[in-house]
């Protein structure tokens, strides 16, 4: 047996074994895309970094030595590993209703779990079986809202107004609007649902909802 | 002193004329096939005894294409940029006792003064110390037997009479380090694979040499490459693998024909086969041709693109235990191997007499961009930069000002001007901030603009990045966006420090050494010149006036005599005006080409 330290922790794992192995013996979690135990383990996403004797290394593919002392989070970790899935989710088109497993996926997780503001409320709407609020031309603002919640009031009915801020990325605005624009949803009605917690409404969202506003001729005041 | 085999190699016979004309392909481009087709029709017309030989380049790419005369009782001539008409009168001169012509005697034959100085005598040469290249220029790279003349594969009978760890202890007693980039100690590398329990172990020389700028190996291996062959069976005896394998990129088809050439001689000559030498010891190199990829330059990449396809893996287990189809394989450098194969031929000492106290020997650079003299020069480590760039290769162009050097090629960093008495060795080089790399040397010059040098190399890893990792992948790409953003004067403030943060974080996580040292450009040229970066930010001006978007081209008034020549070349009719009369460029057409600036004979279009 191997002896290691993950976070101070003393924990036995055989010969062979790789850095998640001990990790998890020890009781720790750390964070895991695209690993597949016994399926995949390529360490291409570079999520699961941690240190192992001060240097960076993936913990799916690292194997252990003897006496290696592990450090599965710090703040230098966690920013490495909120970058490297920043950079995943932007080459990712985020629109989870297109998708076919509606945003319940591992990807969008960890942006929730590590607080990243690229994943809209409606990517998790659909998990708890919720009508669209948008078939009904109510203006919810879901599309437009950061993730998180897990959407409880959408399962009273009642539309999201946007209590955990509204995502500053332009690519889930462009997205949020066909979606508006699909349902026939009332741009004033919109705005002053928007204009509830954000009042100074960036110049190039605002463009991008004259452009979807229905052709009778209304320019809405902004 | 020349040794007597050097003597004959360069008179050749008695009552012989011996003219060299290298034969590699840097000098091919440069027009030496013609040189040498041409050279038998002369020598013809003049009815001379004369033996045409091929050789090999000598490294000095500005005199490219040279030939060398040489005849007994008068000292061997090196003649530079020789074109096909000047041949015949460059040959009789010589003949006459003329050498004036010449760019230098290889030495002195006498004490009459012929003109020309001796090799020996001029800064470029003087200062170098050619160990591994000692052959370069000189031999014919496709006849063992002139290798054979010069001391060559003596080393390898040498290292076949000692014991396997013995030879191991030899190189670790050179102190020599991996010539490829990352500086590993050799004998380290050769002692985990030979300790390994296997029945099959490779060695691999690696040929790939993606780096834009560098080109020593291909140098070496076209000039000499039964050096590279040599070393490789050391190895190979060391380990004791039974099969090399070269990799070489398939668009150096020349080297990958000379080495083949080079190996199908040495298997004539017993040098390769079963028994080697009387031995008990069997070995066999094949010549791979790759498609090449400069991820290959990663061993494991380069293992995985000779069992199919280039991509890196996560390490450890490293090639050494576990490499080719799962054997203990050492990937080693073409440079590293004729180091081997020269320090067995010439003894330790003669090797470890260069160097600094943790970096022994000689390394060759390939000094390239803004300077007199490109070529590829092998000094001591340890010389510095200021030597090589203006003792060396003869300083900057006319009227130009040297800004930086950028060391390593893509994965390596700019070193500004004020450092370059920093010497040339793999720690201090590291310490700030670029590697040593295969040893690339672009020297920068002040109309270079240090935006643009960073982005040239992020295009390059980024088209080079095999996509497996998410850091390089992406991160690559979004550093290269903002890099054509600030270059474009879009730039924001807060873009350098985006830059910092993510070139930190790509080369703290990223999978193999490519995407750890691609940032490297980007976070040099930052350290040493953020002023340039916010001056393209803040003030939107390029101060190198290189950025197209950041300069407009203008005629100044007093210096425009109206000839009106900039009026043809300009391809999109944006200079107005009338012959006599001062002309004007219409920047709504301009495309910023440059055509007026390069044929305005008075110096009147200005870049602002």
């Amino acid at each position: 047996m191997v002896k290691v330290h993950v976070n101070g922790v003393e924990v036995d794992v055989p010969p062979g074994s790789y850095i998640i192995d001990a990790v998890e013996e020890a009781g720790f979690k750390v964070p895991l895309l695209c690993y597949l135990q016994g399926v995949f383990s390529e360490a291409t996403c570079r999520i699961c970094v941690v240190k192992l004797n001060g240097r960076v290394v993936p913990a799916c593919r690292y194997p252990v030595q003897e006496g290696a002392s592990i450090v599965t989070h710090d703040e230098e970790l966690i920013s490495l590993r909120r970058l490297n899935l920043e950079l995943l989710l932007a080459i990712h088109t985020i629109s989870c209703w297109n998708c076919s497993v509606k945003g319940s996926c591992t990807l969008v997780s960890l942006a929730k779990e590590m607080l990243i503001e690229g994943i809209p409320v409606c990517s998790e709407c659909p998990l708890y079986g919720e009508l669209c609020l948008l078939s009904y031309r109510i203006p919810c603002l879901g599309p437009l809202t950061i993730a998180g919640c897990n959407a409880e009031c959408t399962k009273l009915g009642a539309p999201c107004t946007g209590c955990r801020g509204f995502i500053l990325s332009k690519g889930v605005w462009r997205e949020a609007l066909k979606h508006y624009k699909m349902r026939n949803v009332d741009v004033e009605s919109l705005l002053s649902a928007i204009r509830v917690f954000w009042n100074n409404l960036p110049e190039d969202l605002s463009k991008l909802i004259k452009e979807v506003s229905p052709s009778n001729g209304q320019q809405p005041e902004v | 002193m020349i040794g007597d085999a050097v003597h004959r190699l360069i008179y050749g016979d008695q009552g012989e004329i011996v003219i060299k004309v290298p034969l590699a392909s840097c000098t091919i481009a440069a027009g030496a096939l013609e040189l040498y087709r041409m050279l038998g029709k002369t020598v013809e017309k003049l009815n001379l005894n004369v033996k045409i030989r091929r050789a090999g380049c000598m490294g000095m790419c500005f005199l490219d294409p040279w030939i060398e005369i040489a005849e007994r009782g008068r000292p061997p001539a090196i003649y530079g940029n020789v074109r096909l008409e000047n041949l015949e009168e460059i040959i009789t001169s010589y003949l006459d006792g003329d050498l004036s012509g010449a760019y230098a005697i290889r030495f002195r034959v006498g004490d009459r003064d012929y003109g020309a100085p001796p090799l020996d005598s001029i800064p470029n040469w003087r200062n170098q110390v050619r160990f591994v290249s000692r052959n370069c220029g000189l031999v014919d790279p496709e006849s063992i037997e002139d290798y054979i003349m010069t001391g060559g594969y003596r080393g390898l009978m040498n290292a076949l009479r000692m014991g396997r760890e013995e030879v191991i202890d030899i190189v670790k007693k050179s102190g020599l380090r991996g010539r490829g980039g990352a500086g590993f100690p050799t004998w380290l590398k050769w002692r985990i694979a030979y300790e390994e329990k296997a029945s099959v172990k490779f060695v691999v020389c690696n040929g790939d040499e993606g780096d834009p700028g560098a080109f020593m190996n291909r140098l070496l291996a076209e000039s000499d490459p039964h050096r590279v062959v040599e070393g490789l069976v050391i190895a190979g005896y060391a380990v004791g693998a039974s099969k090399g394998f070269i990799f070489v990129r398939a668009e150096k088809p020349l080297m990958a024909d000379r080495l083949e050439k080079a190996v199908e001689q040495a298997r004539e000559h017993g040098f390769l086969g079963e028994n080697i030498l009387g031995t008990s010891f069997s070995f066999d190199v094949e010549v791979c041709r790759s498609a090449g990829a400069f991820v290959c330059g990663e061993e494991t990449a380069l293992i995985a693109a000779l069992e199919g396809r280039a991509r890196p893996r996560q390490r450890p287990p490293y090639p050494a235990t576990h490499g080719l189809w799962g054997n203990p394989t050492v990937v080693n450098n073409v440079e590293t191997l004729a180091h081997v194969a020269t320090i067995f031929q010439v003894g330790v000492e003669e090797f470890t007499r260069y160097g600094t106290e943790k970096s022994k020997g000689t390394k060759m650079f390939c000094v390239t961009g803004a300077v007199r003299e490109t070529g590829v020069y092998e000094v001591p480590i340890g010389t510095t930069i200021r030597k090589l760039v203006y003792e060396i290769a003869g300083g900057p162009r006319e009227g130009r000002v040297v800004k930086a050097v950028q060391v390593g090629g893509p994965s390596g960093g700019c070193i500004p001007a004020d450092l370059f008495n920093l010497e040339l060795d793999y720690e201090s080089l590291q310490a700030h901030g670029a590697i040593m790399g295969s040893g690339g040397l672009v020297v920068i010059d002040d109309s270079s603009c240090m935006v643009s040098v960073a982005k040239f190399f992020t295009d390059f890893t980024l088209a080079e990045s095999c996509g497996k990792c998410a850091p390089c992948r992406i991160g690559m790409k979004i550093m290269n966006d903002i890099l054509s953003r600030i270059a474009s004067g879009d730039g924001v403030e807060s873009d350098i420090g985006v830059l910092r943060e993510l070139g930190a974080a790509i080369s703290r996580t990223s999978l193999c050494a490519l995407g750890g040292t691609a940032p490297n450009p980007v976070l040099s040229t930052l350290r040493y010149f953020e002023d340039e970066y916010r001056e393209h930010i803040v003030n939107k001006r390029c101060p190198a006036k290189s950025c197209p978007k950041l300069v407009t081209y203008v005629i100044d008034e007093d210096l425009c005599r109206g000839c009106g020549i900039c009026i043809k070349s300009c391809p999109t009719s944006a200079i107005d005006g009338a012959p006599g009369k001062v002309y004007t460029i219409d920047r709504t057409r301009c495309i910023k080409c440059g055509a007026c600036l390069a044929v305005c004979p008075f110096g009147a279009v200005r870049k602002v």
